[in-house]
């Protein structure tokens, strides 16, 4: 009996501990995103609403988390980095309807079609070249397959999600046979077996291992501006950034997004959150301290970033992408991309 | 007894049920429910692609292979090397490396990945006094081996995994009796001769313990392999779940992991009963310690030395000399205590559920009945990757809050949320499947050393069965009680994937506070929490280090 009885009071107990996520002034997001990234963001939303934020990060399995938590999930939204994971979501059922009112003012491109999702801010995949051993000002993602730059080329893993997107996007521009002989040629000019993480491929070209490296655009602006490990800065140094496809407008580009969980225990405040992450206040945070691309037109890509070029982004359907990121993940497993080069 | 082959089997089966009580059914069922759950997963996607299709996988399964056999050559190795040399003669600084070996335990092999590539690398000071004495500015000036290789990946894991071999041989080398060894040396056998042909073949079955030990940290691994570029089966198992999609795919790996994983858990359970054979015939000779002439005396120093800096002193200065910076630039926020306390509280209810759990399964394990083989079904949690096993504990758990708020609305309409999958209980959970194979292995060689007299004379005097387990039973098992407490507490501090994807909003470990610190591509940020999870877990490492030597 006193077993059933301190059982009980320990779900008693236990259920107001955890249930008071639930109450209160506050929202409950799921994210793919570090915190440290979201904390200006976050910051700035409590300023202006008073509602505050919980986040949970985590880098993998949210989306099944999310599944498996079904109607009594905390969460309200989630935050994720490519869109293959906001397509995922969609696909597992765990949405709802972002409200058509919310994302009128965003380019349709960036807009879910049935409102499971809303892009937030947009980066490009593009080449770190060695200032000191590329001449090169121009180049195409065909380039990086030309043996010329045999031995010169640095990646991370091919199962990466970076990665997967890149040649996801390949495939549907140019098929699946195509991608695969790209894919071939790509994997035979790698210095080193892909390995690290995009910074890690801007410091080989510093150490003079390789020439050129594929990145998201975000990080030159990370690594120029750290003042927290200055060491970067010389690896930024090192290189000049790249615009592959610009001349026909076709540099790959992947989104940040957010979606709306199907049973959002604080729905309006969600809503709320959503807005206040497609103001032009938030948008500039992202364009400020991330260096990435704002998705509201008007406002403008940081100084630094725009210094960089101008970005000619693909106009493919981020969707096509997402759908194509199963076929890319097999294609890179066949060619044993990350056995690196094959003679 | 009496009956044929089936009469046999089912006396097997209803033995097993009849011998075990309702309560330690659940038990085994609960811990033995993940590792099933991603069994029905992984049926359900027979002839998919992906997965076990998959062409990288004879590159992973060559890879792991190779790595496998490097760390269980190189643990192997040094660990009961360390452990005949400090357990056998006298040198100084002999009682100081005694503990000293045990440090690098407590570095997750991530951490000192992570450390170790700094070192090597082009920034790192062996390159940068390389260029400073040759002039040269960039790496085609200059040879250096490629660290980033399995031979790399292999050489930071073993330093960081071979304390395993070396607790393991060790105990084994105390409770040994000298006599076999006195006996070999008075039949004029050197003491090489007598390592070769007496102590190797005597510790054969703790060398084993160890290394298996040590083998199942390096598939679970997911961070180091990642540094060092090496095409794991864990790297499939990612791929086949996050890039296609393909859960189902993925949990058919993980379980051909397990089971390759659950070979070895037998084949370190088939070693452990020989060990225990070997251990129980006491002698009365104590094992005697041999002086080490001036010049020998000077090599083996010098060698545990070299071992204790590369394994402990290299990763834990790399990490200081960044956190010193940090620290300085006054970049550490106060967030850290508060992970530091849930880290430490997560970490000691978990071995204390480890250890309770592991009394029952080693008890059921020590009777020769069927009860054994359920037992062991419930130790196979070892094995799984921890963000698999972190799927598998949801799957269930997610079900059960299902019913759970179904009910409470249904009798009091009241919606009590996720009580299980969205609290520290799902953590406590994963701790528990994934570590009970550690509690329990301690446990049950100690109860089949202490044998079963004592229980009986207190039963036979008509105590109760509370109070000869308050009074007889766990005084008696006391030093294995601490040494798997001890254990479970710094696996489960230095625990990551898992803890990442179970926790509840809010709620943030040591480990992943590092994470998320090292996921933004700025590994160095994670400086000091890193060096916080190596300080808590040195304090049980050390003591249940001296402990075993007190237990003498």
């Amino acid at each position: 009996m006193n077993l059933s009885k301190s059982l009980a009071a320990t779900l008693i107990v236990g259920t107001s501990l955890f249930g008071s996520a639930a109450i209160g002034q506050e929202i409950n997001v799921y994210s793919y995103r570090q915190p440290e990234l979201l904390k200006p963001l976050t910051d700035a939303f409590e300023a202006e609403t008073g509602i505050k934020t919980n986040v949970l990060f985590a880098k993998n399995g949210l989306v099944d988390r999310l599944s498996s938590e079904g109607q009594n999930s905390p969460a309200d939204v989630l935050l994720t980095v490519d869109v293959g994971r906001l397509d995922a979501m969609k696909n597992a059922n765990i949405w709802q309807a972002i409200p058509a009112e919310l994302t009128s003012g965003i380019p349709a491109e960036f807009v879910d079609t049935d409102g499971a999702w809303v892009a937030l801010s947009m980066r490009a995949r593009v080449f770190y070249v060695s200032k000191e051993r590329v001449e090169e000002t121009a180049m195409s993602y065909a380039d990086l397959a030309d043996p010329k730059w045999q031995g010169r080329v640095c990646t991370r893993s091919g199962q990466h999600s970076y990665t997967i997107g890149l040649v996801a996007s390949q495939i549907a521009n140019n098929g699946v046979e195509a991608t695969k002989a790209w894919l071939e040629g790509v994997r035979d000019n790698l210095a080193r077996k892909p390995t690290g993480n995009d910074r890690a491929q801007v410091k080989a070209i510093y150490s003079g291992e390789c020439d050129i490296a594929i990145g998201n655009t975000y990080y030159m602006g990370q690594m120029v501006t750290n003042e927290q490990e200055p060491e970067q800065k010389d690896w930024a140094a090192s290189v000049r950034l790249i615009y592959p496809d610009a001349d026909q407008s076709k540099t790959h580009v992947n989104i940040s997004g957010v979606g709306l969980a199907k049973n959002a225990p604080n729905l309006e405040n969600a809503k709320k959150f959503i807005a206040f992450l497609l103001s032009e206040e938030a948008q500039s945070i992202y364009a400020g301290t991330n260096f990435e691309f704002p998705v509201v037109p008007g406002v403008p890509a940081s100084e630094l970033v725009a210094s960089w070029g101008e970005l000619k982004a693909d106009s493919l359907p981020l969707v096509d992408i997402a759908h194509k990121r199963d076929a890319a993940s097999k294609l890179v497993d066949e060619v044993k991309f990350d056995e690196g080069p094959q003679n | 007894m009496i009956a044929g082959q089936s009469g046999k089997a089912h006396n097997f089966i209803a033995g097993a049920f009849s011998r075990l009580s309702f309560v330690e059914l659940i038990v085994i069922f609960c811990m033995a429910l993940p590792t099933l759950a991603l069994g029905w997963l992984a049926f359900g996607a027979f002839g998919t692609e992906g997965g076990l299709f998959s062409r990288m996988l004879p590159v992973a399964i060559r890879e792991t292979g190779l790595l496998l056999l490097l760390v269980g050559l190189f643990t192997g190795f040094i660990g009961l090397f360390c452990a005949w040399l400090v357990s056998s003669f006298e040198f100084p600084g002999r009682k100081l490396f005694e503990w000293a070996l045990i440090l690098p335990i407590a570095i997750p092999t991530y951490i000192s990945a992570y450390a170790w590539v700094e070192v090597m690398d082009f920034t790192g000071p062996l390159q940068t006094a390389i260029r400073m004495m040759t002039g040269a500015t960039s790496m085609r000036d200059y040879w250096f081996p490629d660290f980033r290789t399995i031979g790399g990946a292999a050489f930071v894991m073993s330093l960081v995994l071979y304390p395993y071999v070396y607790l393991s041989c060790r105990a084994f080398f105390l409770m040994q009796s000298g006599i076999l060894v006195a006996a070999s040396r008075t039949l004029g056998a050197g003491p090489w001769r007598t390592f070769r042909d007496v102590i190797l073949p005597l510790a054969r079955p703790a060398l084993i313990v160890g290394v298996s030990l040590a083998l199942m940290e390096v598939i679970n691994d997911v961070g180091a392999v990642e540094f060092f570029g090496v095409n794991t089966l864990t790297a499939i198992v990612y791929a086949t779940w996050l890039n296609q999609s393909n859960l189902p795919g993925a949990a058919q790996l993980a379980v051909t992991t397990v089971i390759i994983i659950a070979g070895l858990i037998w084949l370190e359970q088939h070693e452990r009963r020989k060990l225990d054979y070997l251990t129980k015939r006491d002698s009365r000779v104590p094992p005697s310690r041999i002086k080490l002439p001036p010049l020998l005396s000077v090599g083996v120093v010098v060698f545990c030395t070299l071992i204790v800096g590369l394994g402990f002193l290299v990763p834990v200065s790399e990490l200081m000399s960044t956190a010193m910076v940090r620290v300085m630039r006054g970049a550490v926020g106060l967030e850290i205590f508060e992970a530091l306390w849930t880290t430490v509280w997560l970490a000691l209810v978990g071995a204390l559920i480890c250890v309770a759990i592991g009394y029952f399964t080693a008890r059921r394990m020590v009777n020769a009945d069927g009860s054994r083989n359920l037992s062991y079904l419930a130790t196979f949690g070892y094995a799984v990757p921890g963000t698999v096993l972190a799927i598998g504990v949801l799957v269930p758990l997610g079900f059960l809050d299902g019913i759970i708020n179904d009910a409470s609305r249904a009798w009091f309409n009241v919606t009590v949320g996720l009580i299980l999958s969205g609290s520290p209980i799902a953590i406590l959970y994963a701790y528990s499947v994934r570590f009970l194979t550690v509690s329990h292995n301690s446990l049950e060689s100690a109860m089949k050393k202490r044998g079963v007299n004592l229980l009986e004379a207190a039963h036979v005097l008509g105590a109760s069965r509370w109070r000869s387990l308050i009074e007889v039973d766990l005084p008696t098992l006391r030093p294995a009680i601490v040494a798997a407490l001890t254990l479970v507490f710094v696996e489960c501090i230095k625990e990551l994937p898992a803890t990442l994807l179970l926790r509840p909003l809010g709620l943030e470990t040591l480990s992943t506070y590092v994470y998320a610190k090292a996921s933004l591509e700025n590994f160095e940020s994670a400086a000091v929490p890193a060096l916080l999870i190596i300080a808590i877990a040195l304090v049980p490492a050390i003591l249940g280090g001296k402990m075993q030597s007190g237990a003498r």
